[in-house]
């Protein structure tokens, strides 16, 4: 299989919730969340987040909260139990059908809590609107350039971030009936580019775009 | 020669595998409670089963990556743990039947009764699990079930009216004492029977196990294109023999022994014995692999090391799940539960999970990312869409079938 990082990619198609491997080619961890950071004026993936301090808020919603707080009651003496696991998105290798380490799995996974640091989670909770007020739905994906693996886009529309199974990705891929009706489903699915968002406010889960969306095609 | 033995091995392994305390069961019941009549169910089962374990096969060749893996991929977080317990509730109580199943074919055997065997099955499963290589599991218990050729060869000796059964068969000839929502129930059961989500598990985590790569495909083509067929012949013959024996004289089956009556019938002790080792093996076998297969469905969700190609502590994860699941397994049954009733839920809840786990794989097999060339054709396709509206009524009319009459009663 070719190399994802060859080319701009899909962070929530291509990199999410797969394997990861390390370089003997034993289990590691799931890709659990992404942590990005802010350098100068655009957001990069820094990090893998693994482990269930990222599982469990990703399941959504009140089940996810309350997930997160019956894991941190279960040892409340522990001042790191909701910090998840890193991988420095340098120690990736290639991006096949798993994602490849260049190291070993020993002591791969370290815990540590990354100041300014946000999770490819809280993107994905945010609302998007238009300026004028119109809601968009939510950012059901993020294209990443995969030179230094900078955030350059956004997949706007209504449903939930796997809603879309890929087949907005490859004109082509069947089976026709099940393409007709994820296409229909998202017929208000469009992409943005990083550039026309005009307001990005994490806490609130708030996001502002200006101008239109585009028509959606594939990262390459 | 070697890529002979080895298509020869997969095949055999195919056809022995197929057949469990599931298919034991129901083809009895069906048999002699409706003839042939449903057959159709076993025949749609068993394409069924050929499409889903050659797509997940496919995609497990090409990718390396097996059932569960995709699952969680593909619909996420929240939709894969949903779909995680439902499958893993299933293969439970798959494994409860089936380990019972391997209890109670002892008993036959011996006499002494299966509340005490089982728990000394129970540990000898999770003992193979745990120690045995994958290649011993995945072929000594499969070829040693083929020993239940002996139903076909039955089949044969009973000579029954071959064109009455076959005339049952085209004309959905349902007895006129029976109703036509049990007879719907016992389809979606039969179906259910023939397309249990493990077996999918199994295969393709197995193909992972066996390091599979776009070299084998042809090999994991033929063993199923035979393999599976061969074992609903085996699942038919079965129907046929219990449609023979005992439904002309009114015999409804409730038990593994009735199973096995018709052989005894048609070629006495000895028949009667290879028809048992049969039963154990093929119960065995299954235990075995719906054993595997739970460790396997929860390591491809959280993403642990699992599998048996590395040593037991290099999965260690993998063997804990494997090993409680054991302990629950042994503690359904402690409760004394009637296995064969325990079976009967597990293939109608086999229907109900079935699209949980066939969709995704459905949508990977088409996708060109993972699959390069190797992406679904259109016959492929046109097959595998219809069989997902198939398999979607199935699990929708599994649970209102089940209480509307009574478990089939």
């Amino acid at each position: 299989m070719r190399n994802r990082f060859d080319s701009p990619y899909d962070a929530v198609l291509h990199l999410l919730d797969r394997q990861v491997l390390d370089s003997d080619g034993l289990m590691v961890c799931k890709v659990d969340d992404l942590e990005l950071v802010r350098v100068g004026s655009s957001w990069w993936i820094s990090a893998l987040l693994s482990g269930t301090a990222a599982l469990l808020p990703r399941l959504g919603g009140r089940a996810g909260e309350r997930a997160m707080r019956f894991w941190k009651r279960m040892a409340p003496e522990q001042t790191d139990r909701d910090v998840p696991y890193r991988v420095e998105i340098t120690e990736v290798a290639d991006l096949t059908s798993a994602v490849n380490l260049s190291r070993p799995r020993q002591q791969a996974l370290v815990r540590e809590r990354r100041a300014d640091s946000r999770q490819l989670r809280n993107l994905l909770e945010c609302r998007v609107r238009t300026e004028a007020g119109e809601d968009l739905g939510h950012v059901l994906d993020v294209r990443i350039d995969h030179d230094g693996h900078r955030l350059v886009g956004l997949v706007v529309g209504r449903g939930r971030p796997d809603s879309l199974l890929g087949y907005d990705r490859h004109p082509q891929q069947g089976p026709a009936a099940l393409r007709l009706i994820v296409r229909m489903l998202h017929r208000h699915s469009g992409y943005a580019t990083w550039d026309q968002i005009s307001e990005l406010d994490w806490d609130r889960g708030q996001l502002t775009l200006t101008g239109r969306l585009q028509p959606l095609q594939a990262a390459s | 020669m070697g890529r002979f033995l080895n298509v020869a091995l997969g095949v055999l392994t195919a056809v022995g595998g197929f057949v469990d305390i599931g298919d034991l069961v129901t083809n009895a019941q069906v048999g002699a409670r409706f003839g042939m009549s449903l057959a159709w169910a076993t025949v749609l089962g068993v394409i069924g089963i050929c499409l889903f374990a050659e797509m997940s096969g496919r995609i497990a060749a090409v990718s390396g990556r097996a059932t569960f893996d995709l699952v969680r991929e593909r619909l996420g977080p929240t939709m894969g743990l949903l779909n995680l317990l439902g499958s893993l509730g299933v293969s439970l109580l798959t494994y409860v039947a089936e380990i019972g199943g391997v209890a109670l074919s002892v008993q036959l055997i011996c006499g002494v009764s299966y509340l005490l065997l089982f728990p000394i099955f129970g540990v000898f499963v999770w003992l193979v699990l745990w120690r045995a290589k994958f290649s011993l599991i995945e072929n000594v218990f499969g070829i040693l079930g083929l020993a239940l050729m002996v139903f076909v060869v039955s089949a044969f000796q009973l000579g029954p009216d071959w064109s009455h059964l076959g005339h049952e068969a085209i004309t959905f000839a349902k007895p006129v004492q029976e109703n036509w929502s049990t007879w719907c129930y016992y389809a979606v059961a039969l179906f259910g029977a023939a397309m249990t989500p493990f077996e999918v598990f199994f295969f393709s985590s197995g193909g992972v196990e066996d390091g599979w790569s776009d070299k084998d495909l042809p090999v994991m083509r033929s063993n199923v294109a035979l393999g599976f067929p061969l074992g609903g012949m085996l699942s038919l013959s079965i129907a046929a023999c219990a449609a023979t024996v005992l439904m002309p004289l009114g015999v409804s089956v409730d038990s593994l022994d009735q199973v096995g009556i018709p052989v005894a019938a048609a070629l006495g002790r000895v028949g009667l014995a290879i028809a048992l080792l049969g039963f154990v093996a093929a119960t065995f076998g299954a235990a075995c692999e719906t054993g595997l297969s739970v460790g396997y469905a929860v390591g491809q969700y959280f993403g642990w090391q699992w599998g048996k190609y590395v040593r037991a502590a290099v999965a260690a994860r993998f063997h804990i799940v494997i090993a409680l699941s054991t302990l629950v397994a042994l503690g359904v049954l402690a409760t004394t539960i009637d296995p064969v009733t325990v079976t009967e839920m597990s293939v109608v809840f086999s229907a109900v999970a079935l699209p949980l786990t066939y969709f995704p794989i459905l949508v990977v097999a088409n996708d060109p990312d993972y699959m390069a060339e190797h992406v679904n054709g259109r016959l492929m396709n046109v097959l595998s869409s219809l069989f997902l509206v198939l398999v979607v009524v199935a699990a929708v009319a599994a649970i209102p079938l089940m209480i509307w009459t009574h478990l089939g009663a």
